[in-house]
């Protein structure tokens, strides 16, 4: 029994420790609002390192690109939230890449079958001799779809160019238009059509790279769905383009309630598909290979900073307006008193507390169980505990592991992204926002134990009260009992805590608090 | 007899390593049949080629009269092989119900199998909420075959199953085999020759990975020579 929960109970041993230093030494109203500052970025802290944690666990890939995705969410987020006319002049283009890229995989799959057969042949020595041998080799590494894959980024690169998007951006804006109006920002719809036509071009030259030869998955399933499928994408984008100029005025005339819900669901659906496609392309070729893959998420890392900061900019922007709930400039005495009166803050043993970072506290343990539970009591759960201890094994079983890393993947990105959609009325967004959250991710990573859920779950816990608390010791110094002068830190030491106490408990219990010996 | 696998003339490598030159073997349908030779022969990648979790480079693995070299394991696997690796690869954190409930293919399959696997193996019946980590090793071997047994499978592919077992475990464990094997065919790997000798009616003895005999095993017991050539250490082990 002791030995069991012996995890849980000293790590709850320090936590409680650090609030009666914390009540002692600043007093109960001062903790209390620092201990609050703390959950809250605890809360951000999981919703970053949870993802991180089960990729880890899963698939024993570490996901360098996972701050990009929180900023991604970020960027989307706000962008949908603020200013939706980037994102309804941008999909229709996205949408019909897909499209060329769905069809060119089937289009190219005689093509691929081709080139299979041949690198079959030259690995197994049977492509001739000597000249014909080396020629065949060299022509089966860089295949025709390899030289069809260049052109198609030619081609993508041909479609985009020009394409306004520095005036499209216009951001933090609450009425149709910005900055720049919208009429002058965007294009008219004959260049924008063309755009279109060069990037489905496009997407059929890409098709044969995206081709999954031993995943027989994307040739099943009747041919009428995959055309259906095709169509659907093409005629979303037809939709998009075509009422592009109703639906801004549409989605600014909500409320900013719902916009703030679209914001989470857009940032949220932005970071599974693109967690997905990261995966599906970029990792999932070099499982078993470490260093590739981390040399390649890391690489994304920095093109994904970049990229933010072509489209909109390096410089970042202010704390994102907060639902109508968080608003009214007045302080609730109670929480009780807040539901009613929605208040921006609220009374903390006579300091104000900001609502908003209540809910920011609110949505880390809602995703904290909710994944627990999916964990614990769904099937997927149950292939994902059972994976993390022996993936060979859940594939002799006859279960597609390939699908359920993709999906675990894109289930990581999502909390992500839906993370960095959270911080923005908190923190604002810039480029380097994900960076940093992701260095606190995996510090709480490591803290908890590769790989284990509660774990993660404690160490973010862990960061997320040294943080605050580090910071309140560095801006009013702690008096310990037994001194006369009050403590003062310096700043240095409120950002190293959360690197001295990975330190500690890495010192104590190598493999983290709740990982298991290796 | 209709053969339910044929695996002709496969060649394994394992990184660089060649570990299979030349595996052949007919697995009759509803027969025990043995796969022998000594340590480091290539029997488990035998079996792990078969079900294309090492997949063979070259050669042709037949089951059910379709070819499934090249297609992945999880898609072989859900043809209707099971296996039962060594080491059992029990999933410690799961409970007994959840390390069955994760092997089935449609909805119900356990719920229709239980009661069979429960007669073959009672313990786990009793450590059902358990979790899987919690149980001796011979418990655990039983939940491992048992986990082979939840879907609709025709094959199972078992590799040691005796390996560091007490005596009478062993007797247990034999005596479930030979009860299963009334409703399903099996490929045994087994290094305590009694115990195969026993239990199969059939015989492939490879070498160096190479296959090298096979047979009707009452023809086996009797050769001494090729025992000796092929066995030795393993036979006098057991």
């Amino acid at each position: 029994m002791w030995k069991r929960y012996r995890s849980a109970l000293v790590s709850v041993g320090i936590i409680l420790a650090l609030v009666v230093l914390a009540y002692a030494g600043l007093g109960a109203t001062k903790a209390a609002s620092v201990l609050l500052s703390g959950l809250t970025l605890a809360a951000l802290y999981f919703l970053m390192a949870a993802g991180l944690s089960l990729i880890f666990g899963l698939m024993d890939v570490l996901n360098f690109a996972h701050g990009v995705l929180f900023m991604v969410g970020a960027y989307i987020g706000y962008s949908t939230f603020g200013n939706p006319r980037l994102l309804l002049n941008t999909l229709p283009l996205v949408l019909t890449l897909v499209a060329g890229v769905m069809v060119g995989t089937w289009v190219a799959r005689p093509l691929h079958t081709w080139e299979q057969g041949l690198r079959r042949r030259v690995a197994a020595g049977e492509a001739g001799s000597g000249g014909r041998q080396i020629a065949a080799n060299v022509f089966a590494r860089l295949t025709p779809s390899l030289a069809l894959a260049v052109l198609g980024i030619a081609v993508a690169v041909w479609a985009a160019r020009g394409f306004p998007i520095s005036s499209l951006v216009a951001f933090e804006t609450t009425a149709t238009g910005g900055a720049i109006s919208t009429a002058v920002a965007q294009e008219a719809l004959a260049p924008m059509l063309g755009r279109l036509v060069r990037l489905a071009l496009a997407g059929l030259l890409l098709g044969p790279v995206f081709i999954r030869g031993d995943d027989e998955s994307q040739c099943r399933g009747a041919a009428w769905r995959r055309i259906a499928a095709v169509a659907a994408l093409v005629a979303a984008g037809a939709v998009l383009l075509l009422a592009r100029d109703p639906l801004e005025g549409f989605m600014m005339g909500l409320s900013i309630d719902i916009r703030f819900a679209l914001a989470l669901l857009a940032g949220a659906i932005t970071g599974a598909l693109l967690g997905g496609l990261i995966e599906s392309v970029l990792v999932r070729p070099f499982y078993g290979n470490v260093v590739t893959q981390i040399v390649l998420t890391l690489g994304l890392s920095f093109v994904g900073v970049e990229l933010v900061e072509a489209v909109w900019g390096p410089e970042g922007r202010p704390p994102m307006a907060v639902p109508s709930f968080f608003a009214e400039s007045c302080r609730s005495p109670n929480l009780f008193a807040w539901f009613t009166e929605s208040c921006s803050s609220i009374d903390v043993l006579g300091r104000a507390f900001p609502t908003y970072r209540l809910f920011i506290i609110a949505v880390g343990v809602v995703i904290l169980v909710a994944v627990g539970v999916l964990l614990r009591y769904s099937r997927l759960g149950m292939i994902i505990r059972a994976g993390v201890q022996d993936r060979e094994m859940v594939e002799a079983l006859g279960i597609n592991v390939r699908r359920v890393f993709t999906l675990v993947f894109a289930l990581g990105s999502a909390l992500a992204a839906l993370g960095g959609v959270v911080a923005a009325p908190f923190i604002g967004v810039y480029p380097e926002m994900g960076g940093i959250f992701q260095l606190q991710g995996f510090i709480a990573v490591v803290i908890g134990g590769m790989g284990s859920y509660l774990g993660t779950a404690v160490g973010s816990l862990l960061i997320g009260l040294a943080r605050a608390f580090g910071d309140a010791l560095v801006t009013a110094g702690i008096t310990f009992p037994w001194a006369e002068q009050p403590f003062m830190a310096s700043p240095a030491l409120a950002r190293a805590s959360t690197v001295l106490i990975m330190a500690v408990v890495l010192l104590v219990r190598p493999a983290g608090i709740f990982g298991k010996k290796e | 007899m209709t053969n339910i696998l044929e695996v002709n003339h496969i060649h394994t490598f394992i990184g660089q390593f060649q570990i299979l030159e030349g595996v052949s073997l007919d697995v009759p349908e509803g027969s025990i049949t043995a796969l022998l030779g000594r340590n480091g022969a290539g029997k488990t990648t035998t079996l792990k080629s078969i079900l294309g979790l090492t997949p063979p480079r070259r050669g042709q693995v037949i089951f059910g009269g379709q070819e499934i070299q090249g297609r992945r394991a999880y898609d072989i696997a859900a043809l209707g092989i099971g296996y039962v690796p060594e080491h059992r690869a029990v999933f410690t954190q799961l409970t007994v119900q959840e390390n069955l409930k994760i092997a089935e293919r449609k909805k119900g399959d356990l719920e229709r199998k239980a009661e069979f696997i429960f007669s073959l193996f009672p313990d786990l019946k009793r450590f059902y909420r358990l979790p899987g980590g919690n149980l001796s090793g011979g418990q655990q071997q039983m939940l491992s075959i048992a986990r082979a047994l939840v879907p609709d499978n025709h094959l199972l592919l078992i590799d040691e199953p005796s390996e560091g077992l007490a005596p009478v475990l062993i007797e247990q464990l034999m005596e479930a085999i030979q009860r299963l094997s009334a409703e399903l065919t099996v490929l045994l790997v087994e290094q305590n020759f009694k115990m195969a000798s026993h239990l199969a009616s059939r015989y492939v003895i490879i070498d160096d990975g190479r296959t090298v005999r096979s047979g009707l095993m009452p023809d086996l017991v009797g050769d001494k020579q090729t025992i000796h050539r092929y066995l030795g250490a393993a036979v006098e082990r057991g």
